[in-house]
């Protein structure tokens, strides 16, 4: 490992031609996966992901270059060689480099490394017997889990060497149910920054394989979903994907600093139903987005975005920041040293509302109960954003009725949130990987019950009667 | 970065492995990316990664690292053991011998590597000043982009077989905004080639322009089933998701549409699909990531479902020959390699002349959620144009499209001469659909 007397000398290369910034990025991640197949372990699988990126910054130019070669010898070649993209002369000089600690916000009272294999692997077979005893028309089940630990070493030219170790766990628990010509999936995946005690005591893996199986019997039967504009009243949870999409990705800098966001320019203006206070906290404890820090050492945050409708705050890193004319706040993230980072969410959801999710659906005459969706995707510059239902019902005079199949909902960011008109109160979040300029990312999606108004619903079930 | 491949081999023999294998790959690049004429971003990569696998009392054990010194082999070695003890099932775990005959062909052009960005630069800047020239509706330059990227890689084993493979592949993007009233419309294009003089800067810039101000005046149609004609893009993208089915594992485990498919009718006749892995692109493969030999193949063939893809232990299970498909990860699964659709002999407008009224669609959105192979479901957001008395009319934007892959390809009416290529790896060119439910207003 790099000393601090090498540290200080490869950042003064990157700065040697003007650079106003520079900061080293190494990572060390060993990470762990199990497969189990039908009842079997099929794969099991040690990989190690390691490497260091140098980023320089000059005024409003970023250049990152990155390597596996984390010697003293090779970060030296890579800092020299990128700082030939800048001709001046060096004016920021690095004398000396102070530890600072980082405090773990997210305790592992079991880390995955000290249980054994074997327990996590009945742990998995748990599940798949669930879904293998749902019915005979269950034809695949995939039960799979995965975990490391990323230790994290952040040297900046402003004197500080940041030092973090973040573990981070997942499970995959999914079906095929097929029947005759039809074939259906099913699946869900609970995740945290925390030690296996997450997956013993707060995930009930029967009731997860149970939901994932009878999702996928259900949508067997379904009928093709009817199309049209429809009132729309999504679950909570995964359901959150639509205000991921619909709003928080033209929420970050690197799209708002560009200009090239809907909601550049819009801070304190209403960009939302009045009943709408939507959140983005890094910070929540164990949290699947949670960090300590952000990939430029400023420590997590729990930003407001919308307050009661009106746009309070965008997510900014540290150099996109500059062009906004606004300082960071703990959003800068990337997939790994292979990335340079960039403005990205963590745990994004929308508050708890006053309504019952009993109520909402009572209060609906004839609309699409999305009760759980697939993942999406958005054009922040139009805002125009797409996503699938996994489970869906025709609502009737207030009740949940037939299950619909193939439904996927479309629309623009600023008209969907205008358009919330009841929000309940059954917060909960789900977890994802969101794929963005800096690479995929663990975050959380999240929200309450909610009812949207005139959201065109693509199915090929004909119209909505 | 080097590791010694031989005290690998020699550790895995002393440990009692049956067959071992490794892929060493190197990868350098070089990128940059313009904003308003300054260089806004600048990256070089340098990255070497390495896969060790292993059969230990007939199962596999996978080891991946980024970390490679001395010390790598005993890491390899440790890891396959320890994962190879967990796996329970009993399907065959094969590590190849070799293939009779493979046709390596050089696809690797130096001229790709220019080391230096400096010149690509003032490249960059004059796409953008054409971009903004082009037109006044051209509102902004969201990101004019270049990447010069060497790959390459070494699978070699305990039985002696090496396969090299190096190539250069360059590429350019950009993306622009186009502005009328409130309306905003995107432009997006990557253009990726091993041969940077097929890079023609004029039509770049022509195709990004136009792919955002086309879009400008955009409507919602009725909700109906129209007659449609799906782009080539736009083609090849729901192509590709029913040709995900041919993967003889889905098939085996029953969650295959291609099910007790094979040598029937699974398309129009109209449609011919061939996979010619050994075409000079940059999808250039000569073998598959298992050391198979790819070679030239009927997938279609007027409809008729030609094979199934295997990798060495999907066909061992089935009894056939290996088809030079697999693709390795946490575990061996199949892929598709470079592809194309036969294309037909009409032109598009001659495509489009005699619809009355229907929808040509040349963008989808959403296909990892809204596109359900395994059932062939799909309903997407999409974007496109109304054709009305045989031409282009008003574009269409925030409409879906839902149908069934089984549908939609049993039910071309038309297959067009434009061929594109495309980067997923599936050439085709315009299709005309006999109906397709779109919804809009």
């Amino acid at each position: 490992m790099l000393s601090k007397k090498q540290a200080i000398e490869v950042l003064n290369a990157g700065l040697s031609t003007g650079a106003d910034y520079a900061e080293i990025f190494i990572e060390d991640r060993t990470n762990h996966g199990y497969g189990v197949e039908n009842g079997e372990v099929k794969t099991a699988t040690v990989s190690n992901t390691y490497g260091a990126g140098i980023r320089l910054l000059n005024k409003l130019q970023s250049v990152y270059g990155y390597t596996n070669d984390v010697s003293k010898k090779g970060l030296l070649s890579l800092a020299s060689a990128l700082s030939h993209s800048f001709e001046g002369k060096q004016e920021v000089f690095v004398k000396s480099l102070k530890l600072k600690n980082v405090k773990n916000r997210h305790p592992h009272i079991r880390p995955n490394d000290t249980v054994s294999d074997e327990e996590k692997i009945a742990w998995l077979k748990r599940g798949d017997k669930v879904m293998k005893e749902a019915s005979d028309k269950i034809v695949r089940r995939n039960c799979s889990f995965s975990h490391y630990v990323n230790n994290i070493t952040l040297i900046t030219s402003k004197g500080f060497i940041f030092k973090d170790s973040k573990e981070r766990a997942r499970a995959y628990l999914s079906c095929v149910a097929a029947e005759g010509d039809k074939i259906e999936v099913g699946g869900a995946g609970p995740g945290a920054s925390a030690g296996f005690e997450y997956f013993e005591k707060n995930v009930d893996v029967e009731k997860v394989a149970k939901e994932a199986a009878d999702s996928a019997l259900l949508m067997l039967n379904a009928k093709e979903c009817p199309s049209g504009k429809m009132t729309v009243v999504i679950g909570n949870g995964f359901g959150g994907v639509i205000f991921h999409e619909a709003c928080g990705h033209a929420l970050e800098a690197s799209a708002v600093s560009k200009n090239l966001s809907v909601f550049a320019g819009k801070l304190g203006k209403q960009i939302a139903s009045p009943i709408v206070t939507a959140y983005d906290d890094g910070t929540i404890v164990n949290g699947w987005g949670s960090n300590n820090i952000d990939d430029e050492g400023n420590p997590t945050h729990r930003t407001v975005l919308i307050e009661k409708g009106i746009l309070k705050s965008y997510l900014i890193d540290n150099f996109n920041g500059r062009r906004m004319g606004m300082e960071g706040n703990g959003a800068c993230r990337r997939e790994s040293y292979k990335f340079e980072p960039t403005s990205r969410m963590s745990n994004t959801f929308i508050g708890n509302g006053k309504s019952t999710p009993e109520e909402i659906i009572k209060a609906t005459k004839l609309g699409l109960y999305a009760k759980s969706l697939k993942g999406g995707s958005v054009n922040p510059a139009t805002g125009e954003f797409n996503f699938g239902c996994s489970e869906a019902y025709i609502i009737r005079d207030g009740k949940i009725c037939e299950p619909v199949r193939g439904a996927s909902l479309i629309g623009s960011g600023a008209e969907v949130l205008m358009n919330i008109d009841m929000i309940g109160n059954d917060l909960e979040r789900a977890q994802g990987m969101c794929g963005a300029a800096s690479g995929s990312i663990p975050t959380d999606v999240g929200q309450p019950t909610i009812r949207v108004q005139n959201i065109l619903v693509g199915g090929n079930g004909g119209e909505l009667k | 970065m080097k590791m010694n491949e031989n005290i690998f081999f020699v550790l895995a023999k002393e440990n009692g492995f049956e067959a071992a294998d490794l892929i060493f790959e190197h990868s350098y690049s070089l990128s940059c990316s313009v904003f308003h004429k300054e260089v806004d971003s600048l990256t070089e990569s340098d990255s070497y990664s390495v896969v060790g696998r292993g059969i230990v009392n007939g199962k596999f054990g996978l080891v991946s690292t980024e970390k490679i010194d001395k010390d790598t082999p005993e890491f390899l070695i440790k890891g396959i053991k320890e994962t190879a003890g967990l796996i329970e099932t009993n399907d065959p775990s094969i590590i190849f011998k070799g293939s009779e005959k493979y046709h390596k062909k050089n696809v690797f052009n130096k001229e790709v590597l220019s080391g230096d960005l400096t010149k690509q630069i003032e490249v960059l800047r004059l796409i953008e000043e054409k971009l903004r020239a082009y037109d006044k509706r051209i509102d902004e330059v969201a990101v004019v982009g270049y990447d010069e990227t060497l790959s390459e890689s070494t699978l070699s084993n305990s039985y002696g077989l090496k396969l090299k493979d190096k190539t250069a592949t360059v590429s350019y993007y950009a993306e622009v905004t186009a502005k009328q009233g409130e309306e905003i419309q995107t432009g997006f294009k990557v253009f990726a080639s091993i041969d940077p003089k097929e890079f023609d800067l004029e039509k770049f810039v022509k195709d990004v322009a136009e792919d955002a101000l086309r879009k400008l005046g955009s409507v919602q149609c009725e909700s109906k089933k129209y007659p449609t004609v799906l782009s080539p893009r736009t083609s090849s993208q729901l192509l590709k998701a029913y040709l995900s089915n041919l993967d003889a594992e889905e098939v085996e485990k029953k969650s295959s549409l291609f099910v007790g498919k094979l040598h029937q009718q699974i398309a129009s006749k109209k449609l011919t699909v061939i996979e010619d892995p050994l075409k000079k692109n940059i999808f250039f493969e000569y073998h598959d990531e298992e050391g198979v030999a790819t070679y030239k193949k009927f997938l279609i063939k007027k409809g008729i479902l030609e094979t199934y893809l295997y990798t060495l232990e999907t066909a061992k299970k089935a009894g056939v020959e290996p088809t030079g498909n697999g693709a390795r990860g946490a575990r061996t699964g199949s892929t598709l390699h470079y592809s194309y659709v036969k294309p037909g002999k009409k032109s598009l407008d001659e495509l489009l002349a005699p619809i009355q009224e229907g929808v040509y669609i040349t963008n989808l959105e959403g296909l990892h959620a809204g596109m359900n192979t395994r059932s062939g479901n799909f309903s997407l957001q999409a974007q496109g144009f109304m054709i009305r008395n045989g031409k282009l009319a008003e574009p269409l934007s925030l409409i879906t499209v839902a149908g069934n892959l089984v549908e939609v390809f049993s039910s071309i009416k038309e297959i067009g001469s434009d061929s594109e290529f495309q980067l997923n790896g599936l050439e085709s060119p315009s299709i005309y659909i006999k109906k397709l439910a779109i919804s809009g207003k």
